[in-house]
């Protein structure tokens, strides 16, 4: 093996090689960790809301101008939804106090028991008068859904009424009773204390996001409850259009309302997927800043490998063409080069893996980032490798060509 | 000598234009990177109002249920409808407002209008000069409809607009939540950067600006709705009075000192005012009593985001790593100088001389790179201000961070260049003039 030799040649000259591995153990360790941030940005924003088939969802705030008492705002919702649901191609309408994913709603806390000091948890709480589970596709794993007996009518302006039963997602269930089988017929208090409102867990869904989408099992802490409520300044509808139909029936709905009122009024349509996109809108912004970066650094650290192998090819026109005299193939001076610069990456990526936990290290204790897993670093490695030979194929390729005849020239 | 040191630099742009316009290049995109990141930073933590910032304070008491609690947890970051009427009554500090959310209809007087939604503030009236709010027409409503909570409100210049066109609307009525005000004053372009006067409960340190300001207890004399975050540990009852009886934290509040010396004055009216409130059976966490001023207030509410932090951090990796590539650059660019170098030293040019010159010929090389640096960040600040209206008023650069580019560009190049100078000062000139 000619290892040693290149490794000698090296030694003699060693500011050019430090400044290339230098090079690559950076790039290494900045490509690592934004390739982990990116992955984990977008397991985040990939995670079911719970609600299916997104994209034919939309939801419709309406503010009535003159809403009246409680009798005349009750009156007023039920035309309002069953103008909805006399459109054309509207499969499903719910009314509801907040949307998924809004990143604006309402959050109870609950407990186990009223006498408890502190509740268990802090879901979010959807409040419906229909059946979110149809117009959304929930999945009920255990229990039912409401029926219309269930629902209450609650002025909040005078009336301490509190629906009597609830659904709650699995997470909630898992957080508030951590080792019951099942959730279906327990007691679970909004709450503590003597004025903490009892109700009866009817169903358990599957999932379904808070407003906020938080990250882990929080973004999963969901309670529902069966009441039309009046009071609000608004009233807020979600609406299943049929596949491709969303965005007509989108315009319909809104026609609809406010003819239903004469124009007194003001309507705001948006679509599920706006909601998602704004939701996770500086997630999307990092990961592209971090993929530009990325390349950026894989573009310049391959400038520089390619700017010092032809250096070097450059310096060493002479003892090539001296070699080729000699006897040496093409392929021995194309290996020579490769191999040279498979040493030098190889010390780079050692770094570059030092450098990558100590990053990580900083981002975890500084900005409270998740660790780094090994396979990312690996990945990193591997493309640091690849870089490498791809960048000084070139120089290494235009150094074979140099003809023997070179040994016979001056300088 | 330096002028003819940076002409000689300038000149050798040219010699290797390829070599050259790479280290330019690679340069600018590392600048570029760091200035863009920096910038958002330095605006998001920029004080948005210096010669006051320690003047206005937040203050906060801790009315949360003592059930569950355990010390050094917070309730919230508002404060309750009892204790900011109190604050207001207090008479301490120059000035006090008291700031929450609403929202309602308006319906234009011109029939061509549609009946819409605005979103504003209901102050007290010491808030357009605690705030140094600008007016184009007339002024804030007067002392005694501030107290009476009349029907009066502040518009922004573009709610004006669209209800009035180009008209002073002085003294005109807008018929707004169903009743009619008489605008008393239009205010200007103002939305702080960050809108540390309401950075909480409404849409943050970076949203949109108010368009309309109404009286306080006019809100509460309609008995509007919160709009924005509402805080309640306990149930209260149903109905207005009881919301306001209640200890949900809504509201945030300001007070402006007449100098910063006097915040342990204020600490201690606090503290006897929670005492005294405790002794009616209220605020029984017996938590501490704190005071902010506007840069702590900044620093509490976390405004500047980790991601911004982030991205400043693997930015000025990113710049590193540029400057290790230059350094490379350089050398090849110095190494085909040395017989340069061999005759200028033997015609008696010292080592001072030659490390000078080429010391300055990469500061010339920072230079370009700085400008070309420069047109990328804008170019990049643009971008990410299409991301959304938040960030988009944080992309703005300033005189300082237009400075920061160049200090920044021509320092990573001499940075860059003092390797390969020191290469270059090492030349020995007879091993030169021989080979020749």
């Amino acid at each position: 093996m000619e290892i040693k030799p290149i490794f000698s040649a090296l030694m003699r000259s060693k500011t050019g090689p430090i400044l290339v591995a230098v090079q690559v153990a950076l790039s290494l360790a900045i490509l690592s960790n934004a390739l982990h941030i990116v992955s984990v940005r977008q397991e985040v924003a990939a995670r079911p809301t719970g609600i299916a088939n997104e994209e034919q969802v939309f939801s419709l705030d309406v503010k009535v101008l003159n809403p009246g008492g409680h009798e005349e705002q009750l009156a007023a919702q039920k035309a309002q939804a069953a103008a909805l649901r006399a459109l054309p191609g509207i499969t499903s309408v719910a009314s509801t106090n907040q949307i998924t994913l809004s990143r604006s709603g309402n959050y109870s806390s609950v407990a186990a028991s009223r006498e408890q000091e502190r509740s268990n948890a802090s879901p979010s709480m959807y409040v419906t008068a229909d059946s979110l589970i149809k117009t959304w596709g929930l999945r009920v794993i255990d229990g039912r859904d409401f029926t219309p007996q269930d629902v209450l009518e609650i002025d909040q302006k005078t009336s301490k009424d509190f629906p009597r039963v609830a659904l709650i997602t699995k997470a909630t269930g898992q957080k508030v009773w951590p080792d019951a089988p099942s959730f279906v017929g327990k007691k679970m208090f909004y709450g503590t204390g003597p004025e903490a409102r009892e109700v009866t867990v009817v169903g358990v869904i599957e999932t379904l996001q808070t407003p906020s989408g938080a990250m882990g099992v929080d973004g999963e802490l969901t309670t529902m409850v069966p009441a039309r409520l009046t009071g609000m300044s608004r009233a807020l509808y979600t609406l299943r259009a049929e596949p491709g139909q969303r965005d007509r029936a989108m315009k319909d709905a809104e026609q609809a309302i406010r003819k239903l009122h004469n124009g007194q009024v003001v309507v705001h349509s948006k679509t599920q997927s706006e909601q998602r996109v704004d939701r996770y809108k500086a997630d999307n912004a990092l990961c592209w800043m971090l993929i530009t970066v990325s390349v950026l650094l894989m573009m310049v650290t391959a400038s520089g490998i390619v700017g010092m192998a032809s250096l070097w090819v450059t310096q060493r026109r002479k003892q090539i063409g001296v070699r080729r005299a000699l006897g040496a193939r093409k392929i021995d001076i194309l290996r020579y080069f490769v191999t040279e610069n498979l040493m030098i990456t190889t010390t780079g990526i050692v770094g570059g893996l030092l450098g990558a936990l100590a990053l990580n290290q900083l981002l975890v204790s500084k900005l409270e980032l998740a660790r780094l897993p090994a396979e990312y670093m690996l990945v990193g490695a591997a493309a640091s490798w690849a870089l490498g030979i791809a960048a000084v194929y070139g120089p290494a390729w235009r150094a074979a060509s140099i003809s023997p005849a070179m040994a016979t020239r001056s300088a | 000598m330096f002028q003819y040191y940076f002409l000689l630099g300038v000149r050798s742009l040219r010699r290797n234009p390829v070599l050259t316009a790479l280290m330019v290049l690679i340069l600018a995109v590392g600048v570029a990177a760091s200035v863009s990141t920096l910038t958002i930073l330095h605006v998001m933590s920029g004080d948005p109002i210096p010669h006051k910032s320690e003047r206005l304070i937040v203050p906060q008491v801790d009315n949360g249920p003592l059930k569950g609690y355990t010390p050094g947890e917070r309730e919230g970051d508002e404060m309750s409808y009892r204790d900011a009427v109190n604050l207001l009554a207090s008479g301490q500090g120059d000035r006090r407002t008291a700031i929450r959310g609403a929202s309602g209809t308006v319906e234009p007087a011109r029939k061509d209008l549609p009946v819409f939604t605005v979103e504003g503030l209901t102050p007290t009236r010491d808030f357009f000069a605690m705030f140094e709010v600008p007016f184009v027409y007339g002024g804030p409503w007067s002392e005694a409809d501030d107290k009476s909570g009349a029907d009066v409100v502040v518009l922004s210049t573009k709610l004006a607009e669209r209800l009035f066109g180009n008209a002073n609307p002085v003294g005109q009525r807008v018929r707004m939540f169903g009743f009619d005000y008489a605008v008393t004053g239009v205010y200007g372009n103002w939305n702080p950067v960050p809108r540390y006067h309401r950075i909480v409960g409404g849409s943050g340190a970076f949203g949109e600006g108010d368009e309309f300001y109404i009286p306080f207890h006019n809100a509460v004399r309609h008995e509007m709705g919160q709009n924005g975050n509402m805080n309640c540990s306990s149930d209260r009852g149903p109905g207005y009075q009881a919301l306001l009886d209640s200890e949900c934290i809504w509201i945030q509040f300001w007070f402006e000192l007449h100098s910063a010396s006097d915040r342990p004055q204020l600490q201690a009216w606090l503290d006897a005012y929670a005492s005294e409130q405790r002794k009616l059976g209220r605020l029984q966490r017996n938590a501490p009593n704190k005071l902010y001023t506007v840069m702590e207030w900044l620093e509490e509410q976390k405004v500047v985001g980790k991601d911004s932090r982030l991205s400043a951090m693997l930015a000025f990796g990113f710049l590193l790593l540029c400057l290790v590539n230059t350094i490379g650059l350089l050398l090849a660019k110095f190494s085909v100088r040395a017989p340069e170098v061999g005759v200028r030293r033997a015609l008696g040019a010292s080592r001072k001389e030659i490390f000078t010159q080429f010391l300055i010929e990469s500061a010339v090389v920072g230079l370009a790179g700085g400008i070309l640096g420069l047109v990328l960040a804008l170019g990049a600040l643009a971008l990410i201000g299409t991301i959304s209206e938040q960030i988009a008023v944080t992309t703005h650069m300033d005189w300082m961070m237009l400075l920061v580019t160049f200090v920044m560009s021509v320092s990573a190049a001499i940075l860059a260049g003092l390797l390969p100078t020191w290469r270059a000062c090492q030349v020995t000139p007879a091993m030169q003039l021989k080979s020749q």
